[in-house]
């Protein structure tokens, strides 16, 4: 399965993520996404005419939805990450994969804004953008009083993951994580998984790994 | 402009918010703070700002009793004292390398921050169960008109319409911002607290409508 892939780009973080919890195995294809604009050239349009990154190619199977591609991989790999049979948390996660479509759009727009210069309306964006943290918020309050600690069930589903990395990456487009508690217990939650893997701006949790040790040079 | 008298202390955030082994970061008048918790549970608040090259402590992590730097790993105790330089793990820092700190009291579920190291203890809060934080653009006059009543001298705001389940507790801060704690009177229920969740976004968001129409300023 090959994976058309940006570093910098959190919804090709989200597929490295997922593969990286469920355990599958990705090719990596680097994407010369900025500056080189690979993504908006013939051989990749020719892939997704959409020219947008993340893209799946697996077989003739050719995904370029993020969200899509978190289930294929949680179906093959991990069913688990996938919503049960109940009506409720099949809704909550189509819920918060589809709100992680405005995430991409506003404090993924802001991100862009400030770190590669795309032209948009900040001040806009980064409104949106709290308006989206605050329903995140209170969604994830909610969630923690029905006795769940993720968005669709006491598990973490492929929503947790679709919305994870372009809220972790806020700061970047200038939007504060700071007056949200329930989305920093929940960051920290995902951030404690096994297998969890970092991008830059996203870093591990140190503290679960013991402390490293250093000899002291004797130069 | 409203003054609450709570002394030198600042409600900074509930104690649910900060489990052990994690630092989160707040806000007292004098400035940003790292607030945090060791493995044994105990509480510390120190100025967010490493000695060693200025990069916020509330970035860092904790293990065990020690507040570690993300930057260089600089490692702070309790009392604010650096106990460890990863890069020369055979020196014993020095006495002068300190995080300047803050008294820091657990009261009812809410965490209180000190300005100066107070004689006093922080309110307290009789029969009020916290339910969450929140920040909001809006002032204390704001929230107090779309809750329809005055703040106590403690902050204390206890909307109109929901009396006898809800109380607000207010903390203005330096930047025009105002954290809320939102606490739960009597007995409450899963579906209780989610109602109560509800109506805290409501009032915020009349808060904020008042507040950007300058009805309240």
């Amino acid at each position: 399965m090959k994976l058309y892939d940006y570093i910098l780009s959190p919804s090709c973080y989200k597929v490295r993520l997922m593969a990286a919890l469920t355990g599958v195995k990705l090719e990596l294809r680097p994407v010369d996404f900025h500056p080189g604009l690979e993504h908006r050239g013939l051989a990749l349009l020719a892939l997704n005419p959409a020219g947008s990154i993340p893209i799946i190619e697996d077989g003739d199977l050719i995904l370029t939805e993020s969200s899509a591609i978190l289930v294929y991989l949680a179906a093959q790999a991990a069913p688990e990450w996938l919503a049960g049979t109940k009506p409720e948390e099949a809704a909550r996660v189509q819920q918060w994969l589809s709100f992680s479509g405005r995430l991409t759009a506003n404090l993924g727009g802001a991100r862009l804004h400030e770190m590669l210069l795309r032209t948009g309306d900040i001040d806009a964006l980064q409104a949106q953008g709290i308006a989206a943290l605050r329903e995140l918020e209170a969604g994830l309050v909610e969630q923690n009083l029905r006795g769940q600690r993720f968005l669709a069930a006491d598990r973490p589903t492929v929503a947790d993951i679709a919305c994870f990395p372009y809220v972790a990456l806020a700061p970047d487009g200038g939007v504060s994580l700071d007056p949200y508690p329930a989305i920093r217990l929940w960051s920290r939650a995902l951030r404690s998984l096994h297998g969890f893997v970092e991008m830059p701006g996203i870093h591990r949790l140190h503290e679960l790994k013991p402390e490293p040790t250093v000899e002291e040079s004797k130069a | 402009m409203h003054t609450l008298t709570t002394g030198p202390w600042t409600p900074v955030a509930l104690s649910a918010d900060l489990p052990v082994g994690t630092v989160i970061p707040a806000r007292i008048p004098a400035g940003s703070i790292a607030l945090w918790r060791s493995e044994s549970g105990r509480l510390s608040a120190s100025a967010d700002r490493c000695p060693h090259r200025g990069m916020s402590l509330s970035h860092g992590f904790v293990r065990g009793e020690n507040l570690s730097c993300i930057y260089h790993g600089w490692s702070y105790a309790r009392s604010g004292k650096c106990v460890r330089i990863p890069a020369h793990p055979g020196l014993e820092p020095p006495e002068a390398i300190r995080a300047k700190t803050f008294a820091v009291e657990e009261a009812g579920g809410v965490i209180w921050v000190a300005t100066d190291e107070a004689a006093t203890t922080p309110p307290v809060l009789e029969g009020l169960m916290p339910l969450r934080s929140m920040t909001t653009s809006a002032g204390i006059a704001a929230i107090e008109a779309a809750a329809g009543a005055k703040a106590t001298a403690e902050g204390l705001v206890v909307p109109a319409e929901n009396a006898d389940t809800l109380c607000l507790l207010l903390s203005a801060r330096d930047d025009g911002q105002t954290l809320i704690h939102v606490l739960l009177k009597g007995e409450t229920t899963a579906d209780s607290r989610i109602a109560a969740s509800r109506v805290a976004e409501s009032l915020r968001r009349a808060a904020e409508d008042l507040q950007k129409k300058g009805i309240a300023a």
